[in-house]
């Protein structure tokens, strides 16, 4: 079963043209890594999959994405009801200036969960879920901006796990992150493809090789190469992936 | 050499700093100083005195208590704490109820003694007389040293600057009508400008913005006499219709006017306070599958809070100084008010509308400068508490 499935899919920024003719398909539970050199549309080409461009002024998208068969471009499609089934940890931690337990209900509340007892056995399940609880459980009522990076990113994606989404994007998570709070976040990774369907885009190609199933390379607006890690990483097809995984450029 | 000019335009900078500081602490030195003047003022008209028999126990009378007895208000002693004796006005045309024209003398020389005989004999006697006809050795007590007490003016309920034998400088009056005035034109222009904030910061199209920014701002550099205008010529004759009053120039409709007014202020300053809500909160926000309702109102509005709330108080600022479009459609009329459809007058009317009349150094024109110290001090408590909130924001 595809869980995500992306179809001649050319992305535009007014006159610039961001993603070019990009068609690839994600299986449920897998882990799938986007790399490739800076600006060359991988953050465009995940924010296309939870509809997070349309916020950008002047932007054009051609082609289509299906999430579990579901044109998600489709004109009634309620983009609020998708962002609920596609969830994304953005590379920047980005709590509310709220409480750490508020910051996780958030995604309850506007779903329009009013039950309390459902809503604090949910925040415990995510924080659990993403490796946070013990280190929170008697700070609930603290504010997120009290903890450390690391843990404010677990945060995030506790909130994000908290709606039960089908499919995780992450945005580079660890990217801002210490070595340990970036082990502890690939370990989390591992441990959540059991229940999701997650595509991470990285810079570090150890990451990459560590955490997915399979990799996609791209290379200014084209996917060049898409597929499982162990070949992407062992015996690439293109001399460009090549290039790039071996560090000659990028 | 290039040192040397630098350091004389950090000296010029410094100066013109330091001028403006100055200048400043001057006029406010200068306005609490003659507004200071006002509690040294005589009770009494100048030129004037108030005699009481001299067995009376009450031995000084209030600008108030004084308005109270010459209106009839007051009719007895004993409500002034003294002996129950009905109270006898007596002004100095009265004499002549008293005494025959011949008594008095045909040059009214005889005055004098007759007053002070009047007064002997009467027990409950007050009477006003022009300090010019007070005899060498008056046989009763004589009332001209009492000053205006700050009671009379902080707890005032009266203003009537022009009454005799007492001028009456209640600042309730004023100070209520500012208020009302005030606080009714907040109250119509914040839900109003924070909905026009939410609309051009968050729902808005740049092109929609881009035309719509720059008439509102144009809106604050009108005059706010052509507002003045467009409240009398307009505002008035439809409140009047609307709410079937006597007269349309009403407390309402001065806070109409000044809504209109705030509302630019407000509209910039919130909209400015929404824009600075970081795109990474209302990213995190929409992808969890809130919609841009719930985000404007959980997240946007939550974090714009202080933002907001400078904007309530910079456009309540406004309000409580606006002085022109004010006068010209509240009515002026000096009493406290107790509804919104009632003519009112505010601190900044009074003093545009009086100063011109009050005499120079007059108790009069002191107590308008008292004013303009209450007006001070309340614009500035409104700064610094805009000081203070945009402080916590940070
Ligand atoms: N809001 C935008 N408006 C216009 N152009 C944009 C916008 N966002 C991105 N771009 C352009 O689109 C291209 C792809 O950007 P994108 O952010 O997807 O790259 P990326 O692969 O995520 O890079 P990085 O690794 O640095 O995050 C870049 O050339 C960038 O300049
Ligand atoms: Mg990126």
């Amino acid at each position: 079963m595809l869980t995500v499935e992306a179809k001649n899919v050319d992305f535009y920024y007014s006159d610039f043209h961001a993603l070019k003719n990009i068609s690839l398909e994600v299986e449920k539970n897998k882990v799938v890594a986007f790399i490739g050199p800076s600006g060359c549309g991988k953050s465009t080409f995940l924010r296309i999959l939870n509809r997070m461009n349309d916020l950008i002024d002047g932007t054009r998208m051609t082609g289509s994405v299906l999430i579990e068969g579901e044109d998600i471009y489709a004109p009634n499609v309620r983009v609020d009801e998708l962002r609920k089934k596609v969830g994304m940890v953005f590379q920047k931690p980005n709590p509310f200036p709220k409480t750490i337990f508020e910051n996780i209900a958030y995604g309850l509340r506007v779903n329009g969960i009013k039950d309390n007892s459902f809503i604090e056995q949910r925040v415990e399940e995510s924080l659990k879920s993403a490796a946070l609880w013990d280190e929170v459980k008697d700070k609930l009522k603290k504010s997120a901006f009290a903890l450390s990076g690391g843990q404010q990113q677990r945060l995030c994606i506790a909130r994000a796990l908290a709606i039960s989404p089908k499919v995780v994007l992450m945005d580079e998570p660890a990217s801002a992150l210490d070595p340990i709070s970036t082990a502890k976040i690939e370990e989390l990774i591992y441990e959540l493809k059991k229940d999701y369907t997650i595509i991470i885009v990285t810079h570090n190609m150890q990451q990459a090789s560590r955490v997915s199933d399979k990799t996609a390379y791209f290379y200014l607006g084209e996917l060049i190469e898409y597929d499982d890690t162990t070949k992407i990483f062992t015996n690439p097809q293109k001399e460009s992936t090549q290039n790039y995984i071996t560090g000659r450029f990028g | 050499m290039k040192r040397f000019l630098e350091k004389l335009a950090e000296g010029a900078l410094l100066l013109s700093g330091s001028i403006t500081s100055i200048t400043i602490l001057l006029i406010v030195l200068f306005l609490f100083k003659e507004a200071s003047g006002l509690f040294r003022s005589p009770v009494i008209e100048e030129g004037y005195v108030i005699a009481l028999n001299k067995a009376n126990t009450v031995k000084s009378l209030s600008s108030y208590e004084i308005k109270e007895i010459f209106d009839g208000e007051i009719s007895n002693w004993a409500e002034l704490g003294g002996k129950d004796e009905a109270i006898e006005v007596v002004r100095l045309s009265d004499l002549t109820n008293y005494y025959t024209e011949e008594e008095l003398g045909a040059e009214f020389e005889n005055i004098p003694a007759k007053a002070s005989e009047l007064t002997a004999s009467h027990p409950g006697i007050v009477l006003f007389l022009p300090k010019q006809y007070l005899a060498k050795k008056f046989d009763g007590i004589t009332l001209d040293k009492e000053t205006i007490h700050p009671g009379d003016f902080f707890g005032g309920k009266e203003w009537y600057p022009t009454a005799s034998p007492s001028a009456q400088f209640g600042l309730l009056p004023l100070l209520l009508g500012t208020l009302w005035v005030s606080l009714g034109a907040i109250l119509l222009s914040l839900p109003f400008g924070i909905a026009v904030a939410v609309y051009l910061a968050e729902i808005a199209t740049m092109r929609v913005r881009n035309i719509l920014k720059p008439i509102i701002e144009l809106l604050a550099g009108i005059p706010s006499v052509v507002y003045g205008f467009f409240g009398l010529v307009v505002l008035v004759p439809f409140l009047q219709k609307i709410f079937q009053l006597p007269v349309g120039e009403t407390a309402l409709a001065g806070s109409v006017v000044l809504a209109i007014m705030a509302l630019p202020t407000i509209i910039t300053v919130a909209e400015d306070a929404m824009r600075t809500t970081p795109r990474a909160m209302k990213e995190a926000s929409l992808a969890l599958g809130a919609t841009h309702w719930q985000t404007i109102y959980k997240v946007i509005i939550p974090y714009s809070k202080s933002g907001i709330t400078s904007a309530a108080v910079l456009g309540i600022g406004r309000a409580i100084g606006e002085t022109m479009a004010v006068l010209m459609v509240t009515g002026n009329a000096a009493v406290i008010p107790h509804t919104l459809l009632e003519p009112v007058r505010t601190i900044p009317a009074t003093i545009a509308a009086e100063l011109g009349e009050a005499a120079s150094g007059s108790a009069h024109y002191q107590a308008l400068f008292a004013l303009g110290c209450i007006l001070f001090l309340i614009t500035m408590v409104l700064s610094i508490s805009v000081e203070f909130i945009s402080k916590k924001q940070k």
